[in-house]
C-alpha cells in the first residue's frame, strides 16, 4: 500500500484521480508536510523531484509525495524565507530549479520537530494509556 | 511595473520546474525499462492537473487576484468591442462628467488648495486693517517703521515693496515696465530659487549706500521681451535711462506683485516714503497672537503718519489668499457641485445602459453560476468592466478637460486669483481623475453588479427566451434612475437659469454713461518728474491738448480716478452747517470739464467749472444725483458747501493744490452713472478739477470717430512728443473692456456660460438615458404590442402606453427636482449674487425638461406604434 502524502484542494474528478483509491490516501497536517520538506533539505540541497523521491526512499517507499501538494508547499515556504531557490544547470544541461534550507529555515525544522514529537508522544499517551501507568 | 516583470519572471520559473519534474520521472521509469512513450504518459499521470498544480503553487504567492483581473480585463474589452453603440455613449457620458469636473478641480486645485510656489506660505500675511464698516484696508509703512516692525515678538522677517512703472528707453516708443522693488532679503523672505542666474541678495542694496544697479527678470517678461534669451544674465536692460546688469529671471509661478522686473530697494528714512510690507510669522505664532501684538504697535504708527490710516481700526492679519478665497471660492465651489452633478447625471446615464444590457447576459450570468462562479466572482467581474468603462471615460475626460481649463483659465476674473496659481492639468489632478474614474465605476456598477449576479437560476435556464413583458425589477431600477437624473438636470437647468438671469441683467443695467467708442489711456509719471503742483498740472494738461489734437479725437478729457464704472476714491466728507456722521463718505473724483462731454454725462442743474478756475485750483464741486437726492433733500445743493477732510497733499508724490482740505463749493448736479460697478446701487460722489489733488498718475479719456484702440498709436505718439519718456499704461483698453474686466461682470461671465453649458449636456444626458430606457422598454415588449395590435389596438394607443409608462418616471423626478432646488435655493443665492430661483425661472426651466423628455420619448414610442404584428409576434 503506498500512502500519497498531501492535502488536496477540492477539485474535480480527473480520470488519473481513479487510480489511487481516495481511502488509501494518508491525509496529513499541512505542518507535516512542510516538516518533511525542511528535514530532506537538511541533508543538502536538492530540487522539487529529488524532495519527492527522498521522501519516497526515506518513508521505505510508503509516502509518495503529491506533485499538486509538494510545488504550493515549496513556494509557499520559499516566500516565508524558510528555504532558498537557486537555478543551477544540471549534468544534462538543463535549468533546475535547487531549493535549500536558510537559517531561518533551520530553526523552523527544529521548532517543527519539538511540536511533532510532542504530537506523536500525545497520541502515543491515549493510544496506549496502560503503558503510561506502568511507568511511574 | 516591477511586480509585472516579478510575477512574468515567477511563471516562466514555474513552467520550467514543472517540465524538470516530469522529464526527471520520464525518465527514472525509462531507465526501469519502460518506453519513453508510456514514461511520459505515466509520469504525467503521476503529477496531476498540471493547470491545477500551477494555480497552487501561484496562489502561495499570492498571484491569483492579478490574473482574475487581467482575464476579466481582457474579456471586459472584449465586451466592449463587440457593442461600440453601447460603448460610445457610455464613456461619452462618463467622459463628459470627468472632463468637466477635472478641469473645475484643476482650478480648485490652482487657486484653493496649491496657489503658492512660495514655501511654507501659510506662515506670511498682509497686513490690512478694518475700519468700522467696508473691506480691509492694506497698510503701507515708511522705512523706520519697518525697522521697528522686524522687531517684533511674533515676526520672523520683514520685507519692503514698492512698485512703480517704469520704461524701457531703447525702443522707438517708450514701452510700460512694471517694476517691482524688493528689500534686499524679498527673495529670501519668498523663498523661491530663481529660474536662471540668482535673485536679489543682501549685497545689492549695502546698509547706507544706493542700490546696485541689477535686475532680475519676471518669466513672462522674459519670454515677451527676449523671446526666453537663455543667455540673458549678464546682459543689460536701460529703464528710464538707467543701465541694469541683469542677474536673474525668476520661475514661471514667482509672479510677486506681477513684476516683470524687480529691483534692489533701499529703504530711505523719509517719513512720507510709505512701501508695502511684507511679512512671514514665526513657526507656531497663530494670527490671533500676532495680531495682538501688532494691535498697539500700529496704532503707534498712525499717530506718526496719520494719513496712511483710517482713523479708527483694528488690525486683521490677512493670509496670502483669504482676498481671494473670498472673490473666488463660492464660485469654484459652485462650479464643482455643478459639475458633479453633470457626473452624477452621466453616471446615471451609464447604470441605466448596464442595467439594460444586463437583463440581455442574464442567460451568460446563469450560465456563470452554474458552473461554479461565486456571487462575489461575478460582481467582481462586471465591476472590472465598469472599470473598464469609466476608465476609457477618464482618458477622454482628461483630453477634454485640457480644452475645458484654458477656458477657465481665461474667463477668470483677472484680479479675483493669485497670478502665481499654476491652472493646469497637473500629478495632483490627474491622480483626482483616477480615483474619480474607480469612484465612478462604484457608483454606476455597483448596482447593475449587484442585480445581475443574482441570477434566478432555473427561471432563466428554464425560460423561453420568448417574453411577452419583462420583469417589474428591472424596470423599477430603471423608473429611479430617471427619475434621479430628470431631478439632477432640473436643479442644474435652474442654477443656469438663475445665473444667466443675473448676468443678463447684469449687462442690460444702465449705465449712465456712453461707454462706445471711448477708451482710456493710463499716464504713470517717472519718480522725480514734475514734482511741484504747477509743473504736473501743466504737463498734464499739455498732454491732453496734445492728443486732442488728433484728428480721429472726437473729444478727449482728464479723469485721473474717474474711468466708470468703479470709480473714484472713497473718502469722508462733511457738509457745512450740518453735523457730519463718521460714515459718511462720497467717491470723489477728479477730472477736467470735457470728462462729462466725452462720457456724455449731462449737467442737470447749475454749472461746470472753467478752465480758469481749474488752472488756479478753484475749489469747486459737482455732484451726482444720488449724492444731491441724499444729503441736500431741500434741492439746496448748489451753493452748499462740501468739506473732504481726508484730501492732504504729500509731495513730491501727491501734489494737491492749497487748502485742499478747506469748504468746496457745490456748483453743479450731473446725472447719476455707475460708479460702484454693475451690480451695486450709485453711490454719492462728487468731481473736483484734476488740479486739487494729482498723484503719480492720470488718465485720459479718449472718444473716437472710430474704433478707439485703432487710435492708440497715434495717441501713444502725441504722448511721446510731450516727454520722450513718457510711455502710456499696457493696460490702455476701450470702456466696453473696462466693463467687462469689472469682477462681478468676469465671475457672473465665468458661471453664466459654465453653468449653462454645463446645464445643456446634463440635458442632453438626461434626454440620452431615457431614450435609452424607452427603447430598451419598447424592445423588450415588442411581443406584447404586436399582440396588442393584432387584437385592434390603435397606434395611438401604443403611443400613450409607451408615454405613460414614462411620464410618470419624469413627473415624480420634476416634483424631486424642484424641491430639491428649492432646498437648495438659499445656497444658490448666496454664490450667484443679485439673483435667486424665481416662478418664470422654474416654469421655463420645467417646460424645456418636459419638451426634451417629450422628444426623447417620441421616438421609440414611434417605432413601437408602427410595429407590424406579424413580425412583432414573431419577433425574438
Amino acid at each position: 500500500m503506498v500512502y500519497m502524502v498531501g492535502y488536496r484542494r477540492s477539485i474535480a474528478i480527473l480520470p488519473e484521480e481513479k487510480l489511487v483509491p481516495y481511502q488509501n490516501r494518508m491525509e496529513l497536517l499541512q505542518g507535516t508536510l512542510d516538516l518533511l520538506i525542511l528535514q530532506t533539505l537538511m541533508w543538502g540541497p536538492r530540487h522539487g523531484y529529488g524532495i519527492a523521491q527522498a521522501i519516497r526512499a526515506n518513508s521505505g517507499e510508503l509516502l509518495q509525495v503529491d506533485a499538486g501538494s509538494l510545488y504550493p508547499a515549496l513556494h509557499r515556504l520559499e516566500k516565508k524565507k524558510w528555504i532558498g531557490a537557486e537555478w543551477k544547470v544540471s549534468e544534462n544541461k538543463q535549468d533546475v530549479k535547487v531549493y535549500k534550507l536558510t537559517a531561518a529555515g533551520r530553526k523552523r525544522l527544529t521548532q517543527e520537530r519539538t511540536r511533532w514529537e510532542q504530537i506523536t508522544d500525545a497520541i502515543a499517551g491515549v493510544l496506549n494509556p496502560a503503558k503510561k501507568e506502568n511507568q511511574p | 511595473m516591477k511586480q509585472w516583470w516579478n510575477w512574468r519572471k515567477r511563471e516562466t520559473e514555474l513552467e520550467k520546474e514543472i517540465q524538470h519534474h516530469l522529464q526527471m520521472a520520464a525518465t527514472e521509469r525509462g531507465e526501469r525499462g519502460a518506453s519513453p512513450q508510456d514514461a511520459a504518459s505515466a509520469a504525467r499521470r503521476e503529477f496531476g492537473n498540471v493547470p491545477l498544480v500551477k494555480e497552487a503553487a501561484r496562489d502561495a504567492w499570492g498571484w491569483t487576484w492579478l490574473e482574475d483581473l487581467c482575464e476579466d480585463a481582457q474579456y471586459g474589452i472584449r465586451m466592449l468591442q463587440k457593442n461600440p453603440g453601447f460603448t460610445a455613449v457610455a464613456v461619452l457620458s462618463l467622459a463628459l462628467g470627468i472632463g468637466a469636473t477635472t478641469a473645475v478641480f484643476s482650478a480648485v486645485y490652482g487657486v484653493l488648495m496649491n496657489p503658492y510656489p512660495y514655501p511654507k506660505s501659510d506662515r506670511m500675511v498682509h497686513l490690512t486693517v478694518q475700519e468700522t464698516i467696508g473691506e480691509p484696508l492694506f497698510i503701507n509703512l515708511n522705512g523706520p517703521q519697518l525697522q521697528q516692525l522686524r522687531h517684533a515678538a511674533s515676526i520672523e522677517s520683514v520685507a519692503a515693496m514698492d512698485s512703480w512703472d517704469l520704461t524701457t528707453t531703447e525702443g522707438d516708443l517708450p514701452e510700460d515696465v512694471q517694476a517691482v522693488y524688493l528689500t534686499s532679503n524679498g527673495f529670501d523672505l519668498l523663498g523661491v530659487p530663481t529660474l536662471l542666474g540668482r535673485g536679489l541678495l543682501p549685497s545689492d542694496a549695502p546698509e547706507g549706500q544706493d542700490p546696485e544697479a541689477v535686475a532680475v527678470l519676471g518669466y513672462k517678461f522674459w519670454q515677451r521681451h527676449y523671446n526666453g534669451d537663455p543667455n540673458i544674465v549678464g546682459k543689460k536692460i536701460q529703464l528710464v535711462h538707467k543701465t541694469y546688469e541683469i542677474v536673474g529671471v525668476t520661475r514661471p509661478r514667482f509672479t510677486w506683485g506681477d513684476g516683470e522686473v524687480y529691483l534692489p530697494l533701499k529703504l530711505t528714512a523719509d517719513p512720507v516714503r510709505a512701501y508695502f510690507p511684507m511679512t512671514r510669522l514665526k513657526p507656531g505664532v497663530t494670527r490671533a497672537a500676532a495680531t495682538a501684538e501688532l494691535q498697539p504697535l500700529l496704532e503707534e504708527f498712525a499717530k506718526q503718519t496719520p494719513t496712511h490710516f483710517p482713523k479708527h481700526f483694528r488690525v486683521t492679519l490677512a493670509g496670502l489668499n483669504d482676498h481671494f478665497v473670498e472673490r473666488i471660492g463660492g464660485t469654484l465651489s459652485l462650479l464643482l457641485a455643478a459639475v458633479g452633478l453633470l457626473l452624477l447625471i452621466g453616471c446615471g446615464n451609464v447604470s441605466i445602459l448596464l442595467l439594460a444590457r444586463g437583463t440581455a447576459r442574464q442567460h451568460e450570468m446563469a450560465v456563470r453560476a452554474a458552473i461554479g462562479a461565486g456571487r462575489s466572482r461575478i460582481v467582481r467581474q462586471l465591476l472590472t468592466e465598469a472599470l473598464m468603462l469609466s476608465l476609457c471615460g477618464a482618458a477622454l475626460g482628461v483630453a477634454l478637460a485640457y480644452g475645458l481649463v484654458q477656458v477657465i483659465v481665461n474667463w477668470l476674473p483677472e484680479f479675483s486669483f493669485p497670478h502665481e496659481a499654476a491652472i493646469t492639468i497637473n500629478l495632483p489632478v490627474l491622480y483626482f481623475s483616477i480615483a474619480l474614474a474607480l469612484l465612478t465605476a462604484i457608483v454606476f456598477g455597483i448596482s447593475p453588479a449587484l442585480q445581475s449576479a443574482r441570477p434566478n437560476l432555473s427561471a432563466v435556464m428554464q425560460a423561453n427566451t420568448r417574453k411577452l413583458t419583462a420583469g417589474v425589477r428591472g424596470r423599477r431600477t430603471h423608473g429611479v434612475l430617471i427619475a434621479g437624473q430628470i431631478a439632477l438636470t432640473l436643479l442644474l437647468l435652474a442654477g443656469a437659469g438663475v445665473a444667466m438671469e443675473a448676468f443678463v441683467r447684469m449687462i442690460r443695467v444702465n449705465l449712465g454713461y456712453d461707454q462706445r467708442n471711448v477708451m482710456s489711456v493710463g499716464i504713470p509719471v517717472h519718480d522725480n518728474t514734475y514734482t511741484t503742483w504747477e509743473a504736473r498740472g501743466t504737463y498734464f494738461r499739455q498732454l491732453l491738448r496734445k492728443v486732442s489734437e488728433l484728428p480721429e479725437v472726437v473729444s478727449a478729457g482728464l479723469s485721473t480716478n474717474a474711468t466708470p464704472p468703479n470709480n473714484g476714491w472713497q473718502t469722508r466728507f462733511e457738509i457745512s452747517g450740518k453735523p457730519a456722521g463718521e460714515e459718511q463718505r462720497l467717491r470723489l473724483n477728479f477730472v477736467t470739464p470735457e470728462y462729462f462731454i466725452v462720457l456724455r454725462i449731462s449737467l442737470l442743474q447749475g454749472r461746470i467749472w472753467y478752465e480758469s478756475e481749474q488752472m488756479r485750483g478753484a475749489k469747486l464741486a459737482l455732484i451726482n444725483q444720488t449724492m444731491a437726492r441724499k444729503y441736500f433733500p431741500n434741492g439746496d445743493a448748489i451753493g452748499g458747501q462740501i468739506r473732504l477732510p481726508e484730501m492732504k497733499g504729500e509731495p513730491p508724490f501727491q501734489l494737491a493744490a492749497p487748502e485742499s482740505d478747506g469748504w468746496f463749493q457745490v456748483i453743479g448736479i450731473v446725472s447719476d452713472a455707475r460708479n460702484d460697478g454693475l451690480r451695486n446701487p450709485i453711490l454719492p460722489s462728487a468731481y473736483v478739477p484734476y488740479s486739487i489733488m494729482m498723484p503719480m498718475f492720470t488718465q485720459i479719456l479718449v472718444r473716437t470717430s472710430v474704433p478707439p484702440l485703432a487710435v492708440l498709436h497715434a495717441v501713444r505718439e502725441r504722448i511721446h512728443a510731450v516727454d520722450s519718456d513718457q510711455q502710456a499704461g499696457r493696460n490702455a483698453r476701450d470702456l466696453e473692456s473696462w466693463i467687462q474686466h469689472e469682477p462681478e461682470w468676469e465671475q457672473g461671465h465665468l458661471v453664466a456660460t459654465l453653468f449653462g453649458g454645463f446645464a445643456i449636456l446634463a440635458l442632453a444626458l438626461a434626454a440620452t438615458g431615457l431614450y435609452s430606457v424607452i427603447s430598451y422598454a419598447v424592445s423588450q415588449r415588442t411581443s406584447e404590442f404586436g399582440i396588442r395590435m393584432a387584437l385592434g389596438a390603435m397606434r395611438r394607443d401604443l403611443l400613450l402606453i409607451v408615454f405613460r409608462s414614462a411620464a410618470l418616471n419624469v413627473v415624480c423626478g420634476l416634483l424631486a427636482g424642484a424641491a430639491l432646488t428649492g432646498i437648495l435655493n438659499g445656497v444658490l443665492g448666496r454664490w450667484i449674487q443679485g439673483s435667486s430661483l424665481n416662478v418664470p425661472i422654474l416654469l421655463g426651466v420645467v417646460f424645456l425638461l418636459v419638451a426634451t423628455s417629450a422628444l426623447s420619448c417620441f421616438v421609440p414610442a414611434r417605432r413601437a406604434s408602427s410595429i407590424d404584428p406579424i413580425v412583432a409576434l414573431r419577433y425574438e
